[in-house]
């Protein structure tokens, strides 16, 4: 289970960079695969594992954790074509761009946080909104709300559901990757990946 | 629920884990979890690596929010609203209210054209046959393989019971005629739109959303779900609603039955060979489960279940041995 400090890790270092990543994923001809089991495999071996303080470009390891969950998944998948395989074996990650982790104390950023709980269906938007903003408890929002905590905590979840999907396809669209660049840095952290089956 | 319903053998979805786990997330947000919780949640994590991603990733999304106290009590998220990506315009409730006076005489007119379908005549097709049924007042009906509806216009409501299979509606804009159909215990209520709806052996109906918007409820559900354009729901048989974003790419693949191709990207041979069950009964017969577990991928015909058995046996080296009735898949 993620303890509270990889959770903010997560939060701070890696959820920014999803979307570019899932835009990224899906020009590849990733036949058969499903982009959102490769995240949910990503985010697991993230939360797995044992440190992360020797990560020094958090972006660039999320994409080598990505691409070698691609990897794995076309080595079992057994239908796919060696050309395909060998495709994403060389592809190259994209260089960092100017990304969100630059705005991502700004205001800029604020706004945009301002902007998801602005699309949460009405109720769930209280809720979340008395939770986060105004940083009640569930069990404070409960009583304010004249709701059961029961309640409270449905409109979180789907929240939580709502907003993971607004951050990650919508909303501002992340920078294209135009460009491959070495990072060896990154290669040489992402090493010693290995997959539980 | 039945369990031996062909899909209830496909792995867990990654979007049903990441509603799972944004629940659990929603819970562990509640405070720390009661000792029975933290087993439970530990239990759901174990069976399946991808939950435990979805969970970590579904505490990241509330971590990220954590900055939100930044914006002050003074924050009211409606100064934000003209920022939406334009919410869906939800039916309203007026539209279902019966029209009256003038648009009497439109409907009147419209009516003559179901004449052939009013006296409660049903359509059925045989497996292997789609078959699409123009309507006068410009909506279309193509019911997929093995399928049965049992249409029933009315003056003032053009009301159609889905009683098995699958059917794709190209629903005709008439504000003042609701188009509503029945699966089961679900009801999809309409004004002009293309959706289709699918009911399962096991009791689940699917209802997908390629144009326009529609509204699915259980019959006499006073809130209905409000279903846009790329969305697609599944009702289990408990009548637990899911709903997921599905790519307009994708959709258009999920009723390629209309031009007689089937999508069987993604899935496992067991998965395709129930798929071409529903078409055929020349059956395809796999014994072994990790010949059963393998990925296939492609776009085949729906009529020809032996042509797609013989090519998933040449690309993944197993073989193809016809048998009295269809054909087995087995190792080398």
């Amino acid at each position: 289970m993620p303890s509270h400090d990889r959770t903010q890790w997560l939060a701070r270092r890696i959820l920014p960079h999803e979307g570019e990543l899932r835009t990224w994923l899906s020009r590849r001809p990733l036949v058969g695969l499903d982009i959102d089991d490769v995240i949910q495999e990503s985010y697991a071996i993230l939360a797995g594992l044992g440190c992360v303080g020797h990560i020094r470009n958090p972006r660039t390891y999320l994409f080598e954790v990505a691409k070698s969950v691609v990897l794995m998944a076309l080595r079992r998948s057994q239908v796919v074509s060696f050309s395909a395989l060998t495709d994403m074996e060389s592809l190259e990650v994209p260089c960092d761009a100017p990304g969100p982790d630059a705005i991502a104390a700004g205001r800029q950023e604020l706004e945009r946080i301002a902007t998801f709980i602005a699309t949460l269906p009405p109720k769930c938007r209280e809720v979340f909104t008395l939770r986060k903003v105004h940083e009640l408890s569930q069990r404070e929002v409960a009583h304010r709300m004249g709701i059961s905590e029961s309640t409270v905590e449905k409109h979180m979840g789907k929240a939580l559901r709502l907003l993971a999907n607004a951050i990650t396809y919508g909303g501002n669209s992340p920078i294209p990757a135009s460009k491959a660049c070495e990072d060896e840095r990154a290669r040489t952290e992402t090493s010693g990946i290995r997959l539980r089956n | 629920m039945k369990t031996n319903a062909p899909e209830q053998k496909r792995p867990e979805s990654a979007s049903e884990i990441e509603s799972s786990a944004a629940s659990w997330a929603a819970k562990a947000d509640r405070g720390d979890l009661s000792f029975d919780e933290q087993a439970a949640l530990e239990k759901w994590l174990g069976a399946d690596t991808r939950r435990l991603g979805a969970y970590a990733r579904a505490l990241a999304v509330n971590a990220h929010f954590d900055r939100a106290a930044a914006l002050g009590p003074g924050f009211s998220p409606d100064d934000f609203e003209e920022a939406r990506p334009s919410p869906p315009p939800a039916l309203k409730r007026r539209h279902f209210l019966f029209a009256g006076g003038a648009a009497l005489a439109a409907s009147i007119a419209a009516a003559v054209g179901f004449g052939a379908l009013s006296a409660g005549t049903a359509v059925v097709t045989a497996k292997g046959d789609t078959r699409r049924i123009a309507l006068a007042e410009g909506s279309a009906i193509t019911l997929n393989t093995d399928s049965r509806i049992e249409p029933r216009f009315e003056e003032r409501l053009r009301q159609v019971d889905l009683v098995k299979g699958e059917a794709l509606f190209d629903v005709s804009r008439d504000r003042d005629r609701p188009f509503v159909v029945h699966a089961g215990d679900v009801r999809i209520r309409v004004l002009g739109t293309s959706f289709s709806v699918r009911r399962f052996d096991d009791g689940a109906v699917e209802v997908a959303v390629l144009e326009g918007h529609v509204e699915v409820g259980a019959a006499g559900e006073l809130h209905p779900h409000s279903l846009r354009r790329g969305q697609r729901v599944r009702v289990s048989p408990r009548g637990d609603f899911r709903i997921e974003r599905v790519s307009h790419a994708a959709l258009e693949r999920s009723v390629g039955w209309r031009r007689g191709i089937i999508d069987l990207q993604g899935m496992t041979l067991a998965q395709a060979a129930a798929e071409y069950a529903r078409y055929s009964d020349r059956r395809i017969i796999i014994a072994d489960p990790a010949v059963g577990a393998m990925k296939v991928t492609g776009v085949y015909s729906t009529s020809d279940p032996l042509g797609f058995a013989r090519a998933a046996a040449l690309s993944l080296g197993i073989q193809a041995i016809p048998t009295a009735d269809g054909v087995r898949l087995d190792r080398r």
